[in-house]
């Protein structure tokens, strides 16, 4: 049976692989400069940001740890409780260490926000934030962004570890989602 | 799996009747991050007659203290929204320190998208009325309801799932899973 092609779904590239790829390897200079002797640990948070951190952790030429985080998301099936829960914690402790958050995206911060508190209150050195895509005007609750790769507009974006229903993460581009793909039936 | 204590407690509690089906929605969304929120705690005057009394207020649906932000949300369609654009300009104008972040339907669409609830918007369209917002503690796949909740009635149906279209072209690829970024 012929495979579908995801590139059907998309109705534009909104951000190029080449494009994708210079910002990265400028934000990986960037974390590389500012935690110049520092103990920094980049913290992705699953499963979006994993091409991201795949990345990024490669752009940058200064000594890191990693470690993976994953929460559940409203409205998902891991939802029972009405609360959010850590489907995936730290591995290693992170006090006293400078923690880089790894996001794929923030729209409204709502996870990002819970995140924040989360990892705060396991005494980090100190605590920010990189983003590879940023689309403000979804933003709900206000978080100061250290590292932005790109300020989109209010599009429903897929690939580079974006998803719909899981699927399209793994486009290397990211691109816009053809309406129709979402529309009720 | 750890749960996390600091989400633990709903700010909502004490079950104010919202307005609208998809305000106990955006409720539970916010009881979900752990983000206290308050139901129309405050009626701002924003229009009085030559007596000095008020004859016009608005009270924006939510204020949340951590953000000192408040949020109207409305589900009206964008061309029938005219009104409540007035009101917020006006309040703009005369309480400037004030914080208002207005979520129109697209912006509520665009959410429940998110999370993978668009079945759930089908159902509140025209819903109005009483509502309470229910905060989920029951067992995993139950769904709490107060009486004519609507926005609490169908919806963990498969969360973040493609529609149809989508669905048959991947059938081959893997089953369904749900999810969201």
């Amino acid at each position: 049976m012929r495979q579908p092609d995801l590139t059907d779904d998309v109705a534009s590239v909104l951000i190029t692989e080449e494009e994708i790829r210079t910002r990265v390897a400028d934000l990986g200079r960037r974390i590389s400069e500012d935690y110049e002797g520092k103990e920094l640990t980049l913290v992705s948070v699953l499963k979006g940001s994993l091409p991201f951190m795949a990345d990024l952790m490669r752009a940058i030429t200064i000594p890191v740890a990693i470690d993976l985080m994953e929460v559940s998301s409203y409205g998902t099936a891991t939802e029972s409780s009405g609360l959010v829960r850590i489907l995936k914690d730290l591995s290693s402790p992170i006090d006293g260490r400078d923690v880089l958050i790894v996001e794929d995206i923030i729209d409204t911060g709502l996870t990002l926000n819970y995140l924040v508190r989360y990892l705060r209150g396991k005494n980090p050195r100190s605590l920010r934030i990189c983003t590879l895509v940023d689309k403000p005007a979804r933003r709900l609750v206000d978080i100061p962004i250290d590292y932005r790769g790109f300020e989109i507009p209010d599009q429903f974006v897929i690939g580079y570890g974006l998803d719909y229903g899981e699927y399209y993460r793994n486009l290397p581009f990211i691109g816009v989602l053809k309406p129709e793909v979402y529309a009720s039936p | 799996m750890d749960e996390v204590p600091e989400a633990a407690a709903p700010s909502g509690v004490g079950a104010p009747l919202f307005a609208h089906a998809s305000e106990a929605e955006l409720a539970r969304i916010l009881d979900y991050y752990g983000i206290e929120w308050q139901y129309e705690p405050t009626a701002f005057p924003i229009l009085w007659n030559l007596d000095g009394d008020v004859v016009e207020s608005f009270s924006p649906d939510y204020y949340l203290p951590e953000f000192d932000l408040y949020v109207e949300l409305t589900t009206l369609k964008q061309s029938l929204v005219r009104k409540k654009n007035r009101k917020l300009r006006r309040l703009r104008e005369l309480y400037p320190d004030i914080r208002v972040k207005l979520l129109y339907a697209r912006d509520f669409r665009a959410l429940m998208m998110k999370y993978g609830r668009l079945g759930l918007l089908d159902s509140l369209s025209g819903t109005e009325g009483q509502v309470t917002v229910v905060h989920d503690t029951a067992a995993p796949g139950d769904t709490a309801a107060a009486p004519g909740d609507t926005a609490a009635a169908p919806s963990r149906a498969p969360a973040g799932t493609p529609r149809s279209r989508m669905r048959r072209r991947h059938a081959a690829i893997a089953g369904e899973s749900a999810g969201a970024r």
